[in-house]
């Protein structure tokens, strides 16, 4: 062992020197502007495109109870015109001229992006910053309603009409008290999606879309002088908003085992069991990503090789480290193939964690989770859109544009006691077991005694 | 309201520039937000470039180097695929076999195979689709000697294990059977049956039972068969050095001998059209409706191609586009509409749809019908909708060309569809030629109105009363399958 680790070092070196220099690095410069927006600038060359992100640190969390949904929802207002904008020039002058544009929320965050060819990076400067500054002139009921309908829609496609599209909700409603800025779904229920107001709208986009509350990341073809008049030019005068609210997100624990089954209109029962971990913060996630790494996936990670391959019990199984903001969960899915029952594969998949807890992965189980890790990185170099993501990402979360290379260097740190005491800390009997089961089928429930019936709550 | 607004905000901007003597210039000028950029000059379109061989076993090779990252694309390419290999019962054997392939070799079992996957950061993905197929990787420059080497081990030396032939079945029936719970799997496979009929390959979907009589001796055949050097190209784009990489793969695939000639793509012909017709397919509960409406559509070599592009552009290619303006933006009744065509060598489908909530049913489909007559001369196209469709068109090339493997499948694409190595150079003024005449023809010639398929899966106790209503075309009622 001591041989090897002198040894690595040395192979690493000979190795880096054979390849490209700076392959895992993004170069960039930061700064923040007098009203408080961050901007990150990385120009590249390689590919005759910009991407903008505009990252504004706010997400469902910041929701109160009865107007769930609502982040997201602003979302779609955010593209239905602005102050100087008419409804339809920000796609005609993305989409429009070759380019691209959307929106995503989470939990904690909410972004906005678009690729446009190079020569139109002025323009989405200034599409952006009509929107961070001048929504609510033009805002009016109408727009706010055809987006409530297409959000409706959007949950129904998703979730809704979708097999075991009601999963996460339910898990997340189980798994953090009703208190908890992370127990209802991003898209909300159809509830209080009706119960937005125009007047919300108003008071969300005052205290959360302001500079002082945003991240404006640009990575392309550009040059970075004309990228800062232009910021300046367009952000420069956007009024700071006052200090944003942080809603508090603790951690949880489950003392014991919460036990649900669900009918849906599927043929095919699946198991998921959630525990509760960690988010964004903390360093145990990248222990918890690793394991994940080695329990699902290729056919020898440890509970694809035990129960698809080796028993053929289960037809697919994947498990993942989800990481939000404060607070992740690990989530673990089994699908049975037919004669399979959910209890069976629940009890084969303990059976297999139980030992990873007690003598935790190998090396080279590491060694193969990790391994992928580098061409993951140097290929995402490839997309400006990636690359302003991931800066914007860094800054957001964690006041680091540069984030990604700690990250990458922490993932690549993980050893098999972490991985071995992330699991015993983590995957406890404080779980949540979801069966989903055929309509009429609760019988097929993993336990079906001691689980309880889960029951949609219809708009 | 709105004036106060930005009242207050302009005067929060002198106090801000006053504060920061950086920013004076500004506060000196106020700034037009009302006027829209004007962009600058476009940036110049750089197609790679790409060196072609021949190798000594048939094979073509095309070795488009691209240095600025240590990466590397590389993708055997298949001409021809299940619908002109399979028999029609034995729908997804070309989808196994190419699965089985990573189930063990002469030398590497499935673990094994698996194993050195992950040590190199590689994945080896082999698919067969319609129409052809590709075996593939991306690694970084220093792993490609060995990705390559396990990709010519698979390729040459698979075994197809029985047990593993059993497991991948027994999965792939659970896939099957999870899909007749899913509405636009449901929608794809009843619109294919119909458009295309039970002796057509496009009509003949992947069942239970062409499954389970699949043999591996079926697959052992298959292999044998499809994997030939003469009906493939062999592209390689990234970071290597085109000479030096032709050695090597001449070395690599030594033991791949010549044979095979590309497939003749001679399609049976399709099934008489029937007027207009509406197939309800029951989902009872379903919370939305999905639409599949189209017809059989031009082969890719269509001289039409580029209007076609424009026409389904404005149609139903973008977020602004007609459709998805129409039926989400304005309406509500859905969060994606959108329209387009299936190119390849046979008549692959135009196909409209989205899902829509299931009360605004009937109302769904009378809009999605006046878009598809507005589009062939009832609404005329518009200057700026002609504009706007050939400049998303034209100025969207540039940015494709940004990974090693988009230009690897800009390169396969010319190939398989036998198009010349100066395509993209002639592809703005073909695009720009396109006149609203032309639209307006195409619309006219490859959206046939009377015969359209409509394909709703939905509620039907709570939509087929309404949908009959709107008196657009006669119901059927069809299963899961297409039957009736």
């Amino acid at each position: 062992m001591v041989c090897l680790a002198v040894l690595l070092p040395v192979f690493a070196l000979v190795v880096l020197s054979q390849s490209k220099p700076s392959a895992i690095k993004i170069p960039f410069e930061s700064y923040t502007l007098p009203n408080g927006l961050t901007v990150i600038l990385a120009a590249d060359h390689a590919t005759p495109t910009v991407a903008v992100t505009v990252w504004y640190h706010v997400g469902s969390k910041n929701e109160t109870l009865g107007r769930t949904g609502f982040a997201h929802l602003f979302e779609h207002v955010m593209f239905t015109g602005s102050g100087h904008v008419p409804y339809g020039l920000h796609d005609n002058l993305t989409e429009g001229v070759g380019g691209s544009n959307n929106g995503t929320t989470s939990n904690d965050r909410t972004t906005y992006y678009e690729t446009v060819p190079s020569n139109y990076l002025e323009d989405s400067l200034w599409l952006e910053s009509d929107r961070m500054g001048f929504l609510l002139d033009t805002l009016d009921t109408n727009k706010l309603n055809a987006q409530r309908d297409v959000v409706k829609n959007e949950r129904r496609q998703g979730i809704d009409n979708q097999p075991y599209g009601m999963a996460n909700e339910i898990l997340s409603g189980a798994m953090y008290p009703p208190s908890h800025p992370y127990s209802w779904p991003v898209i909300g229920s159809m509830k209080d999606l009706s119960a937005a107001s125009e007047e919300d709208v108003k008071n969300f986009f005052r205290l959360y879309y302001a500079p002082n509350n945003a991240f404006l990341s640009i990575a392309g073809d550009f040059q970075p002088s004309a990228a800062r008049a232009w910021v300046t030019k367009y952000f420069g005068g956007l009024m700071r908003g006052n200090p944003v609210p942080r809603p508090t997100a603790n951690p949880v624990t489950l003392d014991k085992e919460t036990r649900l089954v669900f009918e849906d209109r599927v043929q095919v029962p699946r198991l998921y069991i959630a525990w509760p971990t960690v988010g964004e913060k903390s360093d145990d996630r990248f222990a918890l990503s690793v394991l994940d790494a080695i329990t699902s996936g290729p056919r020898t990670t440890r509970l694809t090789k035990a129960l698809v391959y080796d028993q053929q019990a289960a037809a697919a199984l994947n498990s993942y480290q989800a990481s939000n903001e404060e607070v992740g969960q690990w989530v673990l899915t089994i699908t049975p193939r037919p004669g399979h029952s959910l209890m069976e594969l629940e009890q084969a998949a303990d059976g297999i964690l139980d030992k990873l807890r007690t003598e935790g992965p190998t090396a080279e189980e590491i060694q193969r989770a990790t391994a992928g890790l580098e061409f993951e990185f140097v290929s995402g170099l490839q997309s400006n859109l990636g690359k302003s993501a991931t800066l914007a990402n860094g800054a957001g979360f964690h006041n680091d544009p540069g984030y990604f290379q700690t990250e990458y260097q922490k993932m690549l740190a993980v050893t098999p006691s972490d991985v071995k005491r992330a699991a015993n800390k983590y995957l406890t009997k404080g779980r949540v077991v979801l069966s989903i089961v055929p309509m009429g089928q609760l019988n097929q429930a993993s336990k079906p005694a001691e689980s309880k019936v889960y029951r949609r709550v219809d708009e | 309201m709105k004036l106060r607004t930005r009242l207050a905000i302009a005067s929060v901007t002198v106090a801000v520039t006053l504060a920061f003597a950086g920013f004076a210039a500004i506060a000196q000028q106020p700034l037009d937000r009302s006027k829209i950029p004007s962009p600058g000059k476009p940036p110049e379109l750089r197609v790679p470039v790409w060196i072609r061989y021949s190798l000594t076993n048939g094979a073509d090779l095309i070795v488009s180097e691209k240095r600025d990252l240590p990466l590397v694309s590389f993708r055997i390419t298949i001409q021809g695929g299940a619908s002109q290999m399979e028999s029609s019962t034995r729908r997804g054997l070309a989808s196994l076999t190419a699965s089985m392939m990573s189930e063990g070799t002469k030398t590497r079992d499935g673990e094994a195979i698996s194993n050195a996957q992950q040590l190199l950061g590689t994945s080896i993905d082999i698919n067969i689709g319609s129409e052809n197929g590709s075996i593939a990787f991306q690694s970084t420059t220093k792993k490609f000697p060995q990705a390559l080497d396990l990709l010519t081990d698979m390729l040459l030396n698979s075994r197809f294990p029985q047990d593993a032939l059993d497991r991948l079945r027994a999965q792939r029936l659970v896939v099957l059977a999870q899909a007749k719970d899913q509405p636009a799997a449901i929608a794809t496979r009843v619109f294919a049956k119909i458009l295309y009929g039970d002796s057509h390959p496009f009509g003949q979907n992947v069942t239970e039972e062409s499954l389970k009589a699949i043999t591996r001796d079926d697959i052992v055949v298959f292999h044998k068969v499809y994997f030939r050097p003469g009906r493939a190209l062999i592209t390689v784009v990234g970071d290597v050095n085109a000479a030096s990489v032709r050695a090597t793969i001449e070395k690599s695939l030594v033991g791949w001998s010549r044979g095979g000639d590309k497939p003749a793509f001679t399609y049976p012909a399709l099934p008489s059209p029937h007027p207009m017709t509406i197939f309800l397919v029951d989902k009872p509960g379903a919370a939305q409706s999905t639409f599949a409406i189209g017809n059989p559509g031009p082969p890719r070599n269509t001289p039409d191609y580029d209007a076609l592009q424009v026409m389904n552009t404005i149609l139903g290619g973008m977020f602004q586009s007609r459709l998805n303006a129409n039926l989400r933006e304005e309406k509500g009744f859905s969060y994606g509409v959108s329209s387009g065509f299936a190119y390849g060598k046979g008549p692959g489908a135009f196909r409209a749809g989205g899902d829509m909530v299931s009360a605004k049913s009937d109302a769904a489909l009378v809009e999605f019908m006046k878009e598809l007559r507005g589009i062939g001369g009832a609404r005329p196209v518009t200057d700026d909708e002609l504009k706007t469709a050939k400049d998303s068109l034209i100025q969207r090339l540039p940015g494709t060309f940004e990974s090693v493997q988009s230009v690897n499948n800009a390169i396969v694409s010319l190939w398989i569809q036998g198009l010349p190595d100066n395509y993209y150079h002639q592809y703005i003024s073909r695009i720009s030629a396109v006149k609203k005449e032309d639209v307006v023809r195409v619309a006219k010639q490859y959206i046939d109105l009377e015969h359209l398929t409509i394909v709703i899966v939905g509620d039907r106790a709570n939509i087929e009363a309404p949908i009959r209503a709107t008196g657009i075309a006669p119901i059927v009622l069809t299963d899961i399958e297409g039957g009736r």
